[in-house]
Order: C-alpha cells, then structure tokens, then sequence
C-alpha cells in the first residue's frame, strides 16, 4: 500500500526535539484543538466538559486498545461495532432475566472472546484476508444481535448495572477507571510479556515466525480474542449509559475506532505503533467531535470536517514519513 | 410535574456546586430581557420529514425572536452520537431543548441529565417516559395508521390482498404503526395479508423488497407502505412493472412527492403527519414556558387523510406550508 | 531468504482469460456451481423464482451493484480498498438530480460524472504520492462526500426526473432492461482494459508484487491513481443508474451500499490481498448477491437474519477458495 517511500531524514538534533518529530500527528491536532476551542469557547476548558468528554471517549479508547493490537498484526476487524452491541445484549438479556450480574458479564465477555477466536482462527490458520473474515462476523454478530431482541431496546435493567456509568470511585468516573484498567493490563501485555512480543513480531515478520516453527498462529488468534473480549468490556459501560442494550448501538464504532487507532501513529503495517498513540487518537476524535459540537458547527459542516481533519493528520504522519 | 426527591437534590447539587464554579454561568435570557437560545433536536439531516421539522421550528423562531440551534447526528439516527450530543448541549446549557429522541428508550438517562442540569425539555414526534418534560407534542403513530387503513379497506369494500411495508422494526414508530395496522386487519376479516417485510423507512430498499414481492405476488390489490419515501418508491415499481393503477398504495407523513403522486393519481393517499407543525408549536411551548406561561402536559396534533378529493388544497412543501395557530390546537387538545 | 517467497502471493500468474491457473479455475468453477446450486434450489422451493419476469428483476438489481462494485475491483486488485463509493454515489446522485430536474440534462450527467473522478482522483493521489493508507483516505473521503452532499441537499429529495433520461434506469430495449445492457457493455469494456492493456497489465502486477512492479519501472503511481478514478467514475456512473430508476435522489442514496458492493467483490472471487481476480468474477458475485436477497424476499425470511446469512455466504466462498482452492494450487506447484 505504501509503496512510495518517503524517508524520514530527521536530523538527531537532540531527544526532545526527536521525540517532538515522532509524535503522531493526532498529538499536534489535540494540542491545537485544545487551544483553539478554550479561545472560541469559554465551556470548552470547564472541569464538567473535560469529564464530559473523558466519559464519550472511554468506550471508542476501550475498543481502540484491542484494534491497536489487531492492526499491529497487520490485521484489522471490523466486528467489533456488532460484537460490541451483541455482547450488551447478551448481557442485559440475562440480567434481566433475574441471572447474577457476574454470570452476565462472563457470559458477554465469552462471547466477545469466542468471535475473536473465529475470526483469528479463520485469519491465522486459514490465511483468509482479516478484511473479509470480520465483514463476515460483522453481519453474522448483527443479525445475532438482533433476532435475540427482534430489533428492540433491551430495557428494565436493575439500577446496579447503571454504575458501570454514572458510579464514582475516588472522586474518578468508573468509565475512565475502566479504561485506565483496560490501558494497563494491554501496556503490560503488549511490552512486558511474550503476547505482546508476539504481536509487534507478526506484523512484518508472520510467514518468517511460523516457518521457524514459533506458535505465532496461535498468538495470532489470541490478540483477535483479546480485542473482542475489550469490547465486551466497552458494551457494559455503553449499555449502562444508554440504560438499554441496543443491537446496532456499535455499528459504526469499528470505523471510528481504526480512524482512532490510526491517527495515534499506528501503521497498518510492519508491526509500528503503540497503545499509547491510540489513547491521543482516540481523545483527539473525541475532542474534536466535542468541539465542532461546543461552537455550534452545523451537522452537515461536522461531517466534511471530520473527514478532512482524518484526512489532513494521517497524510502529515505519511509525508513525514511516520506510517512507513 | 414530580420530581423525586433524589433528583432534585442531585439537581440542586450540581447546579450549586457548577455556579460557585463559575463553569455554568445561569443565563435564563428571558430573565435578563435577551435573546432565549433553543437546541431544537432532529434525527438526522438527510430525510425530508426532519426538513419540514427544521423549517416548522425556523418559522417560529423568527417569530418569537429565539436563536435556534438545530442539533443533529452526523450519522443518520445513531443513538451513541445523540447521547453525546445530549451531553455536549447539557454543558453549552441553552435555555430548553425541543427534543426528539432517535430512540425513546436509549436516550432516557441522558435527558435525565438535562433534568439535573435543570434545563426545560420540551418533547416532540416520539413521546418519551421517565423524563421530566414540560410537554409532548405529536401524534398517536398507532392511531393514524389505523385510520387510514380503515379508509383504505373500506375503499376496497372491505376485501382483498394488501402488503403491509414496514420501517425499520428496531423503531418505535414502525412498532407502534404496524399495531395499528394489525388492529385494522383484525377488524376486516376479508382483508388477506399477503406479506409484511422491512423497508428501513427508504426508498430503495423498499422498492427492490416490493419488486421482489411482485415476482411472488402477481396480484396485489394495496400495499400499506410505513411510510411516505417508501409509498412513492413502491409507487415507482409498480409503474416500471407496467402494474400502475391496479394497486392502491398509501403511505404516511404527506411529503411533497406524495401529494405530487396522489395529485397524479399515481398513489391513493397518505396522512398528513406534520413534523412541520409539531415543531412550530414545540418552539412556541419551549417560549411559552419560558416566559412562565403554563403549557399543557400532552399536544395531541389532529390527523388528516389526503387523497385524490382535497390534494389541491393541500401545500406541497414546508416552506408554503401555513403555520398552526396555538390557540386553535391547543385549545382542541 | 524466505521472505522473497513469502512476498509473492500466487506468483506472477498472467492474467488470461482461458489458461488459468488450477486454483483460479477452482474459483471460477465453484462461482457457476454456486449460481446453478441457488438456482436449483429456488426454483424447487419457490414457484415465483424461475420466471422470466423475476430473472429479469434479479439483473436488474444486480446491475447497479455490480456497477459500483467494478470500479472497486479494480481498487482491491492493487491490495487497496475503497470505502468512499457508497457516499460518492450518493453525492453524485445528488448533483445530477438537481442540475437534471433543473433542465440541464447534460451538465448534470457531467456533474455527477466529474465529482465521481474529482473524489477519486484525490482517493489516488492520497494513497499513491502522500502515501496515505487507502483505508485511511477513503475513509476520510467518505465523510467528506457524505458531508458536501447533506450541504448541497440540506434535507431535501429531488423528485421527478424526465422520461428520456430515465431510460438508462427504467428502460427496456425488447425484453431487456436497459441497465442490464449497461452492465453488459461496462463488463465488456472494463474487462478487456484489465486484461488487454498495459494499465490492466500493470494493476495486476501491483498487486500482485509491487516490488517487481516498481522494480520492472512501471509508473505504480500513476496506475493507482487511475484505479481510484475509476472506482470513483464508476461510482457515479452507478448513481446515474440508480436514480434513473427510482426517480429520485437523496443523500441516502450511498448509505448501505458500501458493504454489498464489497461483498459483491469477494463472491466474485477478487481477492483482498490483491493481484487474483476480475471485473467478470465481480458481476458473477453482484449475480449472486442479488439472487440471494432476491430468495430470502421471495422465502419470507426475516429481515433480522438477512445480514447474518449474507456474512456466512461471505465466509463460506472465501473459505472455500482458501481451503479447496489453495490445497489445489499447491498441488499444481503455482506457488511454489
């Protein structure tokens, strides 16, 4: 895809000024963001907005984790959305039905796990393109989804599920503590253990892994599980926001979360890329989405705009030579 | 109105704590002898029934002298993106929002905030419940489509094979209007209910499930679209399928190309449905209540079948479309 | 090295139209049988099926759908994707609509027809000179189409298109539809640019080995731009279709096309990874897309399990041609 290298000549003028130059375009496009707004408008900088807008990206940064780490395998999976809506509802159906709370959430998680699972083993032991495959679970979680509720809300869940949202610990959100969670456990994973050195290997280096006879299939399968089981974890925090589950409440996340993923400087290939990009990413759609919002940009606006500023970041990223 | 008690404190407690803040400045504009600011919601900005909405909503802000601010998501109907836009409105805090949920359930919790943050909604087109509103404004889905079933059967002498075309059946408003449709089935036990599929409230989609009807179907004697976008789009395959004429067609809303149709004779009728008026009287409860005014709790719009008799009186777009006097609808209601 | 391997796909296999290789012939094979299985068995299962008005009706679908996706193919046989052609559609509908109802049939025709190729020009030149994932830039440009075409509309549909232009969608030449000829001659045209032409040579070299294909000093840049032109044009060729057929246009028009134009793709056999398939595979696949959607109305099957047994159709062709279609090319030794 990338065919035409431009080669980044940077000269090593001193650490700072390097890591200035590695920093991912979505860094620059917040920083700016951020000043801009707290000039245009005075409710941009208030504690309640930056809360506010910490509780819109927790979801898109929890789902955004497990999509860094599919594409660093060169992969990408667009079921994500679908699991996500599929696996609230599997919760909610069961809470509803008077199950335990602790059954429920296994339960989504399995199965945000067991999509993963296929769609890894269909991509790493069938060498079927990751593109198709999750397509293909994309349509088959949805219509899951939808024949276990016949297209309705699930509603009249118990108050307790509402504070996976509205529940505060520490004076701190539990969404935001969930994703500090969720970004944690996935640093340590991704640079502390042998998952993790995995990961950065198959981008890149698969056909070499597996012809020296290294079990980087099976890894292979376990990041995509990884990621569905993420979002199943983003499901509780979405069904407790809406107070409903909703079958098509993740269609279109999966779009949102690779765009995320993208701007925080992973690549699609080659294994580059890290977590802590996506958290800059994911906040700077969330900010920018909050401040087209905040300065009062009419919808039909908002919509070119987004596409311009995906545009404009990752193209600055490639001609610096970034997403080589 | 009631308000539990924990919400009014929590109420209180976040607008007190928000003003000693300084971060929610209090500008009731009518107080201080401004300009109010509304958020008036749609569900997107690509159907003409939203259209008519914005352009009911315009009129009576010019009116009234009110800044209208229309809020909609940039994905067409997605719940995610009207909650957090529910929450970025709650933080710019106008005076009231006229809201219609893009789901009556979903958006619950975050109209509650706007509750909290002490902030008038007014609701329209789709009612919700387990909110504070000031009003409702709109009309019974279940009801209307009733209707003009009854006057399609009762056209057709009460005998027939008819195909019921559905909306999107994740929403309330298809539930509620194949009730009603089921409930005028009921009542004519001549009427044969040949098939009943989704078109997801859109033109294409339903002309190509009711092209594929056709091949199944070689006589239909009415089809009984959800909707008007997906009536005309019906209207069209039958004409391309050289079948114009035979099947009676009715839909709802009374966009501009289905009275252009039922002017044509191409369509039998469809009910006017107004989002144009509902929106015109949901800024004026919004300036109403604002300026302390009591409003009724529930605007129940009245219902209007149109067909080949009165179509020439009927305007055909939002723009000439005269406005609803207040008085009048709400004294009837 | 390993790698050198690794990086050819199915080798340099010259695309031909007889000749093929062993794998791709399974394909091909396995796509007819497929069509033949489906309908067998809706003819058994259903009545309606076998008439020649509801053959005609499933082309009639199909046509559109494979319009789109033909210029897509073209995209995924050098490795890319695009995502934009569903809100290209929509936009260009649009702009034709508008300027046609308008009075001015021909500027609208050319409207339509330039925003196609403006979109798809800067989709090419993001991915072939800035380097931009083609993901990333069609993604973009999806937004951005969507977000010129809601402020063109502001709400509105256009109504009424006049009778002579809404021949190319609604119109019959003797017991043809008029769109199925379109498709017809667009496959025609298409196919002998991918398989009789140095550009067509050159995009299955890309994406078939890119490093050979820059190395062997073919402008690479210049084909890709020219593939997400194409994919672009035929975009808005589709919208032309589309809305001579259903007399109207919206800014909804693209939306939920996207995902059965690249559906359409795979069942033809296209392969994701770049350099295996054709225009041809993709108007079989649009055939069977719309024959399947086409079964399920004519079946009653709820619309709630439409998009699941779309995904394992999905899944089962492309696991098929990996599992039988990649035992058989190794056996014939085609990559190595």
């Amino acid at each position: 895809m990338s065919l035409t290298g431009s080669h980044p000549q940077l000269v090593k003028r001193s650490r700072a000024l390097q890591l200035l130059a590695e920093l991912p375009g979505a860094a620059y496009l917040l920083f700016l963001m951020s000043v801009l707004l707290s000039f245009a408008t005075p409710e941009f900088f208030s504690v309640a907005n930056l809360t506010n807008v910490a509780l819109q990206v927790a979801v898109l940064a929890i789902v955004s984790f497990g999509m860094t780490l599919v594409i660093l395998t060169e992969g990408i999976d667009l079921s994500l959305g679908p699991v996500l809506g599929l696996c609230g509802v599997v919760m909610g159906l069961l809470v509803v039905a008077g199950w335990p709370l602790a059954i429920a959430v296994g339960a989504a998680l399995l199965i945000g796990a067991a999509f993963g699972t296929m769609n890894g083993i269909l991509v790493a032991y069938v060498e079927m393109p990751p593109f198709i495959v999750t397509l293909g679970a994309f349509g088959i979680a949805m219509s899951f989804a939808m024949v276990l509720t016949e297209g309705n809300s699930v509603t009249g869940l118990p108050e307790f599920v509402r504070l996976f949202n509205e529940g505060v610990f520490l004076g701190i959100p539990v969404p935001i503590w969930a994703t500090a969670v969720c970004f944690a456990v996935t640093y340590i994973l991704l640079y502390h253990t042998k998952f993790g050195r995995y990961t950065f290997a198959i981008g890149g280096n698969r056909q070499a892994l597996i012809l020296s006879g290294s079990p980087a299939r099976f890894y292979q399968v376990l990041v995509y599980a990884y990621a569905g089981a993420l979002a199943a974890v983003g499901s509780f925090i979405m069904t407790a926001r809406m107070n409903a589950a909703h079958p098509t409440i993740g269609v279109g996340l999966e779009f949102d979360a690779i765009a995320a993923v993208i701007l925080g400087g992973t690549s699609f290939e080659k294994g580059r890329g890290g977590i802590t990009g996506t958290v800059i990413g994911a906040l700077a759609v969330g900010v920018l989405r909050n401040g087209l919002n905040l300065m009062g940009v009419s919808t039909e606006w908002q919509v070119a705009v987004v596409g311009i500023v995906i545009i404009l970041a990752v193209s600055l990223d490639s001609l610096r030579g970034l997403n080589q | 109105m009631k308000i539990s008690r924990r919400q009014f404190t929590a109420g209180t407690m976040v607008a007190s704590a928000a003003a000693a803040l300084g971060t929610f400045p209090f500008r009731s504009a009518i107080a201080q002898g401004g300009k109010p600011t509304i958020a008036f919601f749609v569900k997107n900005v690509t159907n003409p029934f939203w259209k008519a909405c914005r352009i009911g909503a315009e009129k009576a802000a010019k009116e009234l002298d009110v800044n209208l601010e229309v809020v909609a998501p940039t994905k067409p109907d997605n719940i995610e993106e009207q909650t957090r836009l529910v929450e970025d409105w709650i933080v710019k805090k106008p005076d009231a929002f006229v809201f219609v949920p893009v789901d009556y359930k979903a958006l619950v919790p975050s109209i509650q905030k706007a509750n909290e943050a002490g902030i008038p909604i007014i609701n329209y087109n789709n009612k919700m419940t387990g909110i504070e509103k000031v009003t409702f404004i709109g009309s019974d889905d279940a009801l209307f489509e009733y209707e003009i079933c009854k006057y399609l059967f009762n056209s057709m002498g009460g005998k027939g094979k008819v195909v019921h075309i559905d909306g999107v059946p994740a929403a309330i408003t298809a539930q509620m209007r194949k009730q009603g449709f089921e409930r005028a089935v009921k009542e004519f036990p001549g009427i044969e209910v040949l098939a009943s599929q989704p078109g997801q409230y859109r033109r294409l989609p339903a002309a190509q499930v009711f092209e594929n009807l056709m091949q199944r179907f070689p006589e239909i004697d009415a089809v009984v679209s959800a909707n008007d976008d997906m009536a005309v789009g019906i209207v069209e395959a039958l004409h391309a399928a050289g079948r114009g004429g035979q099947t009676k067609v009715v839909g709802i809303d009374g966009i501009p190309d289905a009275i252009q149709a039922i002017a044509e004779g191409k369509m039998f009728a469809t009910v006017d449905f107004s989002g144009h008026d509902q929106a015109y009287l949901g800024v004026q409860a919004a300036v109403r209540h604002l300026k302390g005014e009591k409003v009724p709790q529930e605007i129940l719009l009245p219902v209007f079948i149109i067909d080949k008799s009165n179509v020439d009186k009927v305007a055909r777009t939002p723009e000439e479309r005269p406005v609803p006097s207040w008085d009048k609808v709400v004294g009837k209601a | 090295m390993t790698v050198q391997v690794v990086g050819q796909r199915t080798g340099m296999v010259k695309p031909e139209l007889l000749g093929l290789s062993p794998d791709r012939l399974f394909v091909v094979v396995s796509r007819l049988v497929a069509l033949l299985l489906i309908v067998v068995t809706m003819s058994i299962l259903s009545p309606y099926f076998l008439t020649w008005s509801n053959l005609i009706n499933v082309v009639r679908h199909a046509a559109p759908l494979f319009l789109l996706s033909a210029g897509l193919t073209l995209v995924v046989l050098t490795a890319g994707i695009d995502l934009s052609v569903g809100a290209v559609l929509g936009l260009s509908a649009c702009l034709a609509a508008s300027l046609i109802t308008g009075g001015h049939p021909a500027l609208g025709i050319l409207a339509a027809l330039g925003a196609g190729l403006a979109c798809g020009l800067v989709n090419g030149t993001l991915v072939a000179y800035a380097s931009v994932p083609p993901f990333i830039a069609t993604y973009g440009m999806l937004w951005i189409a969507n977000g010129l075409a809601y402020i063109f509309m502001q709400g509105e549909v256009i109504y009424g298109l006049p009778s002579e232009f809404r021949v190319i969608g609604a119109g019959f030449i003797g017991p043809i539809p008029v769109p199925v000829l379109i498709m017809i001659a667009t496959l025609i045209a298409l196919h002998v640019l991918a398989h009789k032409t140095p550009i067509g040579r050159g995009i299955y070299a890309i994406g078939g080995n890119p490093v050979a294909a820059r190395l062997s000093g073919m402008p690479v840049q210049r084909r890709l731009v020219f593939v997400y032109a194409m994919s672009g044009l035929m975009a808005s060729f589709a919208a032309l279709v589309v809305i001579a057929r259903t007399n109207a246009a919206d800014v909804s028009l693209g939306e939920e096309q996207l995902l059965p134009a690249i559906a359409a793709v795979c069942l033809g056999g296209t392969s994701l990874f770049g350099g295996v398939g054709g225009v041809a595979g993709t108007a079989v696949g649009a055939i069977i897309l719309a024959l399947i959607l086409n079964g399920m109305n004519l079946l009653g099957i709820g619309t709630f399990w439409q998009s699941g047994a779309l995904g394992f159709i999905i899944l089962v062709s492309v696991f098929t041609d990996q599992i039988v279609g990649g035992r058989i090319g190794r056996m014939s030794g085609v990559t190595q």
